[in-house]
């Protein structure tokens, strides 16, 4: 055992470009005597030891601050000793320190992701866009990711969280799979191409906590997991790629003016 | 949040300690993030508080009078301006399961039940 840590140590300052005057000073009589006969098989030892392990020898790290890096060789050196259970961490509870690191998506990177998840970012929404407008009879079943939803005018809908859009941006939604009206349907193979829907992200929030409970009876065996969903809100504004009915809808409330103010005339 | 493009949020107050540890992020987050999060966001007041003594938080006032109060002791400057933008992103309604993902002013409308008698005649 002594041998094997001191052969460790000699690799390591070996490694660490140390000649043999200065290791035969570091390492005393030892050295002195069977020089030769220690640093040759150490430094064949060396060259026999994996990459990984002369890694770990030769860059030791006197700092309590550890990398990405430092972790994941230290987790899959755990895993061979039969290590615990690594912590798995959510993305929206992060331990100081221990953020991975963020992904930097290119422009045509994020439009080619949006576009798999079925919708597209077009800019913020200015204070001059009129974009909120009045129902209209008019309905789109619109996929976004793996979830469908019929849509109208007016609609709001929550989603897994869109990544690259912001608070008050305008949004399309490409993948249409039927739109409907009081005059016509068009139904999509699998989507109708020319169609689409217009939104406005309203807001990126957190769902309720859902509260993630194991537990194996008579085993000692116990678990307790909090869970927040990231959503999206989207409010529909527009739905493109059918005619929308010329005439509103008739109110009642006309009629019944009329049928009041008639009964006041009868009265008087 | 924006609702029909207004901003809910409209206050966040900042509250931190001169002297504690807890407070270390958050007033590394006031000299390195925060003047940036100022100028992305001109229609929020920001207000930076000093309690002294006390583990330093963020208060959110938004318009429908709701408060939301995170705790930020012993986070770093990202973790907070994290929980700033969350706080910014979001509505000050009470969170509640959603039962629906989907709310429409349609649903239960004749608006499917017409186009249906449009598909079936001949």
């Amino acid at each position: 055992m002594a041998t094997r840590r001191f052969l460790r140590a000699l690799c390591r300052h070996a490694a660490a470009g140390a000649d043999l005057v200065s290791l035969r000073r570091h390492f005393g009589a030892v050295t002195s005597i069977r020089s030769r006969s220690i640093i040759r098989p150490a430094i064949e030892q060396e060259k026999s030891l994996r990459h990984r392990d002369l890694w770990l020898l030769s860059s030791r790290r006197f700092c309590s601050v550890k990398t990405p890096e430092d972790d994941d060789m230290e987790d899959e050196y755990e895993e061979g000793e039969g290590g615990g259970d690594v912590d798995e961490v959510s993305d929206g509870e992060m331990a100081a320190g221990s953020r991975p690191h963020k992904r930097e998506y290119t422009p045509e990177e994020k439009e080619a992701e949006a576009s798999e998840i079925g919708y597209k970012v077009i800019g913020p929404l200015e204070r001059s866009d009129r974009v909120f407008k009045a129902y209209e009879p008019v309905f789109a079943v619109v996929q976004i990711g793996s979830h469908q939803f019929k849509l109208s005018n007016r609609d709001c809908i929550f989603t897994e969280r869109l990544k690259f859009c912001e608070v008050n941006d305008k949004v399309i939604l490409n993948k249409v799979l039927l739109l409907g009206s009081p005059a016509q349907t068009i139904v999509g193979r699998p989507i109708v191409p020319e169609a689409s829907v217009h939104a406005v992200v309203e807001e990126h929030a957190l769902d309720a906590k859902v509260i993630i409970f194991k537990k194996k009876r008579r085993k000692n065996y116990r678990r307790t997991k909090g869970h927040r969903q990231e959503l999206t809100k989207l409010r529909i504004t527009d739905i493109r790629g059918i005619e929308k009915p010329e005439i509103p809808i008739t109110k009642e409330k006309p009629v019944k003016v009329a049928l009041k103010q008639e009964k006041v005339a009868e009265a008087a | 949040m924006a609702l029909r493009g207004v901003w809910q949020l409209q206050k966040l107050v900042v509250s931190y300690c001169n002297w504690g540890g807890s407070s270390r992020g958050i007033r590394a987050f006031m000299e390195t993030e925060l003047p940036a999060f100022q100028e992305k966001n001109p229609q929020l007041e920001i207000v930076p508080e000093l309690i002294r003594g006390q583990h330093p938080h963020l208060k959110a006032f938004y318009k429908n009078k709701n408060q939301r109060v995170v705790c930020v002791k012993n986070m770093t400057p990202d973790d907070i301006l994290l929980h700033a933008t969350r706080l910014r992103n979001a509505l000050g309604r009470k969170v509640v399961k959603l039962k629906t993902r989907a709310y429409s002013r349609a649903a239960g409308k004749g608006v499917l039940g017409f186009c249906f008698r449009r598909l079936g005649e001949k």
